[in-house]
């Protein structure tokens, strides 16, 4: 049994199929990746599964319990995190505050750990900029410790590597690699194929939001589906 | 610099609780005007300037305090500061009646539904004439409480800006921007938006049902053109637009000032004065969309305790 388990999931606006009959498992401790061509349904799977959209069937199942219904903060606060493929940070916070505003429980204590984090992606100078004033690449990085604030159990990131410089990108790879080390689970999706062949352990692989392909890096790269689905036939 | 923004605080305390005992009635009638317009504006600021959902029909909350004031002090012979507070609670049920389908709404629609209650809420007060008095209105027995009125209503402006400091300081009030700034990044992060936002919607309905219980006590008359128009609703609007929505002294400054700037044109020239209130308005959004504290914030990076 999975941490996440999908089965069977469907989504479609008005004519468009966007997501047809997935089925997904995700154990506690990987990190997985999520690819395909544009259009194919990586960005609608994750919304579905933290309740941005309504699923029209299947199930998913987190720890145990099933969550499609449920709403996404129900989620949120259940451990799931996610970022988004267009960043959405809160403007007119702070980097701290946007940090901060996702926490509960003792404020002092949320303090230091939006402090440690923003230290973390080397941001401790701005912590008292509004996050709309930072750059696109920090502006990414607030995005993505603002996900570890809570602890989640599961992390979904959608393009974490877009727009963001190599430096930093290794510093953040590296930070997603120590979060699977503490049994953490992370689904990514990534155009960055470097990025997606140097860190998943299982890949999937979406088209016209079907899943065609799934399995160890090496193995999907040599998959046909998956160069036809890529490169046409 | 905090030290002396408490002392300036307190001297303005010390001098609005001794003014009633030398000012002149209708200095104190302005005064007491102005901690109403406080507490209006910073009630409507804490639904509107911190999640981003305008209400277009606040002035229905002060309509509805006033009329369950008025008909309880009128018909029930209940003591005033007793009946202000059943105005507060009147607004209260109003606020969760109407925020529960209205705050489902996003952001213009939920504008133009508050626009509609209020004339809804008009049309019921015009019809229900054996408890309203219907357009005749309804007259309250004699009694001048101006001076005790204007201590109520001073505390009332005080509770106002004090709630309004506590929760824009505290990670709620955060939460409560996070709204404005990106919903469904705020849902995302597992916060539960609408009961945040039904939260701060029945917050902001209590100043103004109290405000309207203490008006309608004080004026000794109301009728439903004069507690349910859409001036007031403007004007606490601009007010808070002009000093600085989203900030915690915003309302109050803006209050003041635009008080003060209004007496003077309408005590001169009574035709020039709503097309005055209009021009503030297009200056501010055009010139100044965050108001005087909200510039000054960003600016000079100063804290929320703005």
């Amino acid at each position: 049994m999975g941490v996440l388990e999908v089965r069977g999931l469907r989504k479609s606006f008005g004519g468009v199929t966007a997501v047809n009959d997935v089925s997904l498992t995700l154990d506690a401790g990987r990190i997985y990746g999520l690819i395909g061509p544009n259009g194919s349904g990586k960005t609608t799977l994750f919304n579905c599964i933290t309740g941005l959209e309504r699923s029209e069937g299947g199930s998913v199942t987190l720890g145990g319990t099933r969550i499609d219904g449920w709403k996404p903060h129900q989620i949120a606060r259940r451990g799931v995190g996610r970022t988004f493929q267009v960043i959405r940070v809160f403007p007119e916070l702070t980097a701290l505050e946007n940090l901060l505003v996702v926490t509960r429980g003792p404020r002092a204590m949320a303090e230091a750990r939006a402090q440690e984090l923003l230290r973390f992606v080397k941001l401790e100078r701005l912590a008292g900029e509004y996050a709309g004033n930072l750059s696109y690449g920090q502006q990414k990085l607030v995005e993505f410790v603002r996900v570890l604030m809570t602890d989640p159990a599961l992390i979904l990131l959608d393009e974490p590597a877009a727009g963001v410089n190599r430096t930093l990108l290794n510093d953040l790879l590296e930070a997603v690699g120590r979060l699977r080390d503490r049994g953490k689970t992370v689904l990514l999706v990534e155009h960055d194929m470097k990025v997606v062949m140097g860190l998943c352990e299982t890949v999937f692989v979406l088209d016209h939001g079907e899943k065609i392909a799934e399995g160890p890096p090496g193995r999907i790269q040599a998959d046909e589906r998956v160069i036809e689905a890529y490169f046409g036939r | 610099m905090k030290a002396l923004a408490l002392v300036a605080l307190g001297l303005l305390l010390a001098a609005a609780i001794v003014y009633p005992v030398f000012g002149s009635g209708y200095g104190v009638r302005s005064v007491l005007q102005i901690f109403m317009w406080i507490a209006l504006a910073g009630s409507w600021n804490v639904i509107s300037g911190l999640t981003g959902y305008v209400s277009f029909g606040h002035v229905a909350f002060f309509g509805a305090g006033a009329y369950t004031g008025a008909i309880l002090i009128a018909t029930a012979g209940w003591p005033w500061p007793l009946a202000a507070a059943a105005g507060g609670l009147g607004a209260v049920v109003l606020a969760v009646v109407i925020g529960y389908p209205c705050l489902r709404l996003k952001g213009p629609y939920f504008a133009i539904a508050m626009l509609g209650l209020n004339e809804v809420l008009r049309a019921l007060v015009s019809y229900f004439e054996g408890l309203t008095g219907g357009g005749n209105g309804l007259s309250l027995p004699t009694l001048d409480a101006t001076r005790h009125i204007y201590y109520v209503m001073g505390a009332l402006a005080a509770v106002v800006t004090g709630g309004a400091y506590l929760i824009v300081t505290s990670r709620f009030g955060l939460r409560l921007m996070t709204i404005r700034e990106d919903e469904v990044a705020a849902e995302a992060m597992g916060i539960d938006t609408f009961h945040h936002k039904l939260l701060a919607f029945v917050l902001s309905s209590i100043g103004p049902g109290v405000a309207g219980a203490l008006t309608a006590r004080d004026q000794g008359y109301i009728e439903p053109i004069s507690v349910f128009p859409l001036a007031i609703t403007v004007t606490m609007i601009v007010m808070a637009l002009f000093g600085g929505k989203g900030t915690v002294w915003g309302p109050v400054l803006g209050a003041v000032a635009l008080f003060v700037v209004q007496e003077i044109v309408w005590a001169r020239y009574p035709y020039v004065h709503p097309l005055l209130f209009g021009a503030i308005i297009v200056a501010v959004v055009l010139l100044m969309p965050r108001g005087v504290l909200g510039l000054l914030q960003v600016r000079y990076r100063l804290p929320r305790t703005i």
